[in-house]
């Protein structure tokens, strides 16, 4: 138990009466209601008379002081209808909900994932069992419901349903991590597939005072009858030497070693689990052969706490392991000596429980079921001299002595191995004596005798035997200690682990597939009305969230696309996030600018660790003059919806000159005069921006036919114009003659000869048709502005058209310069008229 | 402690609209079934962990579109699988005779993978069209295991998918025995020459 966390329990114990005994704590408690989150809960296992409940604490400080702090939230009697269950939070690691349940009341609350929370887990789940057979009687909280500081709480708390909660926990970005999740889950449900079995632990400790072993150990280590489970020996001093200090290399490790085996119990034999040394300090762990098998996750460390904090004449050396289902460490320590410094003797605990670090998950010694710390802990008896502490030995008032104990001063005060537990001392200090004798220090020091030698342990299930000196061992100025322990280690039962196991992996899959994303669609299916050129279209489709998660979702690329969609369709938003219960409105809009004639598609729906979902996109397409070839539209004598299927077919398909019946298109010879006869004059005649239902109009005037006349005013039908123009199903001068052009600019007759030598008649008399129609436009640049460099400018981008859309036009200077040598040159001799 | 997992397989169900490739999945990861049909537009997975010859295996189950249109996008999806169940519906003949353009699907996607025909549906006598023993003839031609199961009445839906998760289990391990021989025979080789230099010396 940590300081802070036995310091509240006394204060949380302040709160009840004293036959009302809090049996356990958990700190740091923060309560989940619906969104809320409040942080500064305790909780609290109370019995009274073999009666638990559970009691919720609001705590005003984080670290409550005093129980004016804290007041009572909630009590839930923990009978037949309690329960309580884990869940893990999405995306952490570190955290759990803890939900308790009883009756209609659901309580949920984040805690840590820890050794606190397990523990805390499983006393309140022996409680309940505890309950199950004693009919308990809750009169007593009777007096604490009054109390409550938020009594109607409770009530509300029954519409609170789990999955609302777990919907707030689930924020995180993650899947659940599942290997801790796991793990947690097992250390809960332990009781269920383990079973406490007693275990005899030999601890023993001896300051050796750098004599070689040359006795046997046996009346130390072989001193009970029966031999004990398990051997954890340290010796510190092993060897003074300059090499062992400074290489920390010593022949004596190995024959300490081979002295212990020779010296444990003979009825039993003996595997070594680990040993570890740095300078003096050894500590060997044994086991017993039979329970060999049983051990795992051996992991072995020193830290060194001696000159400049850091070399191994002072320190710690630890072994850890699991045995059977219960993590286990050792620490053998020799700190500071000297009677002073009892405060660098804290230093040294505190410096080596920070930096022992077993690289394996626990890491810490405090995060282990079980410590036994062992060592010369050098602490000794302060305020008396020699004489009185002799003194008072030879009267036997060890309790006297006692008192005067550094270590139990300091533990008192909170300073040092304060969560530790250690027996009564019943032996005779074990410092200093002179070598080879039973005698204290007679030399001129005379230094005072202290318990320097010590054994005490942590942990639940760790009962004490006994705890006693050895006065035989007369080889050093120290006598060897030992302690022998009975300890609860868990057992795992293979066949209920098993059982236990799959239900967890079972459950976790639940939770997996619960918390993939999950959303549906209001339509996989989107037919769009008749589609016709450059009119927008749009339709709505709904992604609702009706999965655990938030759920990021994105149209996605199929395999060989180069896009997660055709051109001709846009997606707004493409992609985004909708949080659980929540919908997206995604916009999908169609505006053609190509000839097609159907439009579909299949759009992929991707979700974020999810699911791909599949939508379908469906509409006919209505034919354009405007989307159509200069070839075909010179190739058909009526407007384009007029024309039979019969003859369509053969515009597209037939390439013979003897079919064509207009030199240039009918649509443009029709918007070029009605430019000639009413916009010649007319300013900024290209600059104007038209309706988008004037462009309409004039295009359904233009592909239906009409006895009307063109509709629009005269900007219209010159927009018209240069829509049409980008919007052909080839451009007007061929794309492979564009660098051509660009760079013949500049001479007027290699312009020439490219227009007569590379482009097809027909696109030879459109371009030609234009540039004419802009050089009558300049005879009347007075009226309308406009000078040969502008409309140079303006058309050359339009007539040597980019391949690739909506891009920065490419080298747009030399198509206007190519351009430009046609507007200001004569040009019949240019024109071959059609045959 | 425990791990999660040991292994982990992706698994693919393919073949014919409305055969029950989604019941099948339900079935094995929910242990439910409903009557009513929704049919998959898209690709869906759940997670499910079995234990097999001792190990966990986390299985990723892929569940895909059958219909004809989705056939090019769900090819897509054929990547990275351990292995595929390929259904039919025991009283559809077509969905049957439609077998061999699925197995043809999987030759075209994936390189080396494990296959199991499944009959679904085999739980109404009266309407079963495709006989079992042609079922077996042609799963023997196609040295693929065939199993008839109900996700409907829970019939063999669990031991189709563990013997699929054995079959791709096996796979990896013989892979993985095949690869350390390899290994070893490399380490051999060195030796040998090693020796035969030393040979020469003397």
């Amino acid at each position: 138990m940590l300081a802070v966390h036995r310091d509240v329990l006394n204060i949380v114990q302040a709160k009840f009466l004293s036959a009302e005994v809090v049996r356990s704590i958990h700190l740091n408690v923060s309560a989940i209601d619906g969104r809320r989150c409040d942080e500064n809960r305790i909780l609290a296992l109370v019995e009274y008379n073999n009666s638990f409940a559970l009691f919720i604490l609001i705590s005003s400080k984080i670290k409550p002081l005093s129980i004016s702090d804290l007041s009572i939230e909630t009590v839930i009697p923990i009978d037949e209808y309690f329960s309580c269950d884990t869940e893990p939070i999405e995306g952490s690691q570190f955290h759990i909900i803890f939900i308790i349940t009883y009756k209609k009341i659901v309580r949920a609350f984040k805690i840590e994932i820890g050794l606190e929370s397990s523990n805390f887990a499983s006393e309140v789940i022996r409680s309940k069992e505890v309950s199950l057979y004693n009919k308990p009687i809750f009169v007593w909280l009777d007096k604490y419901i009054g109390t409550m500081s938020e009594p109607s709480h409770t009530s509300d708390l029954g519409q609170t349903d789990t999955p609302i909660i777990r919907q707030h926990i689930a924020q995180g970005p993650s899947g659940i991590n599942r290997d801790s999740m796991l793990k947690y889950q097992l250390k809960l449900k332990e009781p269920e597939f383990t079973q406490k079995q007693e275990f005899s632990i030999f601890v023993g400790t001896w300051n050796v005072n750098g004599q070689p072993p040359s006795i046997s150990l046996r009346p130390w280590l072989s001193c009970d009858e029966n031999p004990p489970d398990l051997y954890a020996v340290g010796f510190q001093e092993i060897d003074l030497s300059k090499e062992a200090f400074l290489f920390n290399d010593t022949p004596r490790e190995a024959e300490w070693y081979k002295y212990v085996m020779e010296g444990v119990h003979p009825k039993a034999k003996y595997k070594l689990v680990g040993l570890a040394r740095l300078v003096g300090m050894q500590l060997v762990v044994m086991v017993n052969s039979q329970h060999y098998p049983y051990v795992k996750n051996i992991s072995v460390d020193t830290i060194g706490t001696g000159l400049l904090g850091k070399m191994g004449n002072k320190g710690g050396v630890g072994v850890r392991m699991e045995l059977h289902n219960t993590s286990l460490c050792f620490v053998n320590s020799h700190l500071a000596a000297h009677v002073d410094e009892y405060e660098r003797r804290n230093q040294d605990y505190k410096d080596i429980n920070a930096r022992m670090n077993f690289k394996r998950t626990p890491q810490a010694i405090k995060d282990h079921e079980q410590v036994y710390w062992l060592g010369d802990l050098n602490y000794r008896i302060t305020d008396l001299t020699t004489t009185q502490v002799k003194t008072l030995l030879n009267r036997h008032e060890l309790p006297t002595l006692l008192r005067a104990d550094q270590l139990n001063q300091q533990k008192e005060r909170g300073n040092v191995l304060l969560d530790y537990e250690e027996g009564d001392i019943k032996f005779q200090p074990t410092y200093k004596y002179d070598l080879n004798t039973d005698t204290f220090d007679t030399s001129e020091k005379a230094r005072p005798p202290a318990w320097t030698d010590r054994i005490l342990w942590r942990g639940k299930g760790v009962y004490q035997v006994a705890y006693r000196s050895h006065m035989d061992l007369r080889l050093s100025d120290h006598k060897p200690v030992s302690a022998l322990f009975k300890s609860e280690i868990s057992v795992v039962d293979p066949s209920k682990y098993r059982r236990v196991h799959e239900e967890l992996l079972k459950k976790m899959d639940k939770y997996e597939n619960e918390y993939l994303p999950q959303v549906t669609v209001d339509q996989t299916e989107v037919v769009f009305e008749l589609v016709k050129f450059r009119e927008r279209q749009t339709r709505e489709i709904t992604i609702a969230n009706t999965g655990m998660v938030p759920a990021e979702f994105e149209f996605i690329k199929k395999l060989d696309e180069n896009s997660y969609c055709k051109d001709w369709l846009r997606i707004i938003p493409y992609c985004g996030s909708i949080n659980p219960g929540e919908k997206c409105d995604v916009k999908l809009e169609v505006c053609l600018e190509t000839d097609l004639t159907k439009i579909y598609d299949i759009l992929v729906l991707h979700l974020k660790g999810g699911k791909d979902m599949f939508i379908i996109i469906n509409g006919d397409c209505q034919k354009s003059s405007f989307t159509t070839s200069i070839s075909t539209l010179c190739r058909i004598s009526v407007p384009i919806m007029q024309v039979t299927d019969e003859q369509w077919r053969l515009a597209l398909k037939d390439v013979s000159e003897s079919s064509v019946l207009y030199s240039v298109p009918r649509e443009l010879w029709l918007i070029i005069d009605h430019l000639y006869r009413h916009g010649l004059k007319t300013r900024d005649l290209f600059e104007s921006s038209a309706l988008h239902e004037e462009i309409i109009r004039i295009r359904d005037w233009l592909d239906f036919g009409s006895l009307d006349p063109l509709p629009g005013n005269v900007q219209a039908v010159a927009e018209t114009l240069l829509l049409f123009l980008s919007f052909t199903k080839d451009p007007v001068i061929p794309y492979d003659v564009h660098d051509a052009c660009i760079a013949a600019a500049s001479n007027f007759q290699n312009c020439r000869q490219i227009v007569l030598q590379k482009v097809s008649d027909l696109h030879r008399n459109v371009f030609l048709y234009i540039c004419m129609f802009l050089q009558e436009i300049l005879k009347y640049s007075n009226d309308n502005g406009y000078d040969a460099k502008t409309l140079a400018s303006l058309f050359g981008d339009i007539l040597l058209r980019d391949q690739i859309r909506n891009s920065k036009p490419q080298a747009s200077r030399g198509k206007s310069n190519f351009v430009y040598n046609f507007l200001v040159n004569d040009m019949s001799s240019s024109i071959m008229p059609h045959k | 402690m425990a791990r999660d997992y040991d292994h982990l397989f992706k698994l693919l169900i393919i073949g014919d609209s409305g055969v029950g490739k989604s019941s099948l999945l339900l079935r094995f990861s929910d242990n439910t079934f409903t009557g009513s049909y929704i049919t998959t537009i898209g690709v869906d997975f759940k997670i499910k962990t079995v234990h097999v010859n001792g190990q966990k295996v986390k299985l990723q189950i892929w569940d895909t579109a059958g219909q004809e249109r989705f056939r090019t996008i769900t090819s897509t999806y054929y990547r990275g699988t351990h292995g595929v169940i390929v259904v039919y519906d025991v009283t559809n003949g077509e969905s049957f005779a439609n077998v061999k353009r699925w197995l043809h699907e999987i030759e075209q996607n994936c390189d080396l993978v494990n296959k199991v025909l499944v009959g679904n549906k085999n739980d109404t006598p009266e309407r079963k069209v495709v006989l079992t023993e042609d079922a077996q003839r042609f799963a023997d031609t196609m040295n693929i295991q065939l199993f008839e199961t109900s996700a409907k009445d829970n019939i063999n839906v669990e031991e189709m998918f563990l013997a699929i998760t054995r079959l791709v289990l096996r796979s990896k391990l013989d892979m993985m025995e095949r690869q350390n021989v390899t290994q070893n025979d490399t380490v051999n080789l060195r030796k040998t020459n090693k020796q035969n230099k030393k040979n020469k010396c003397c």
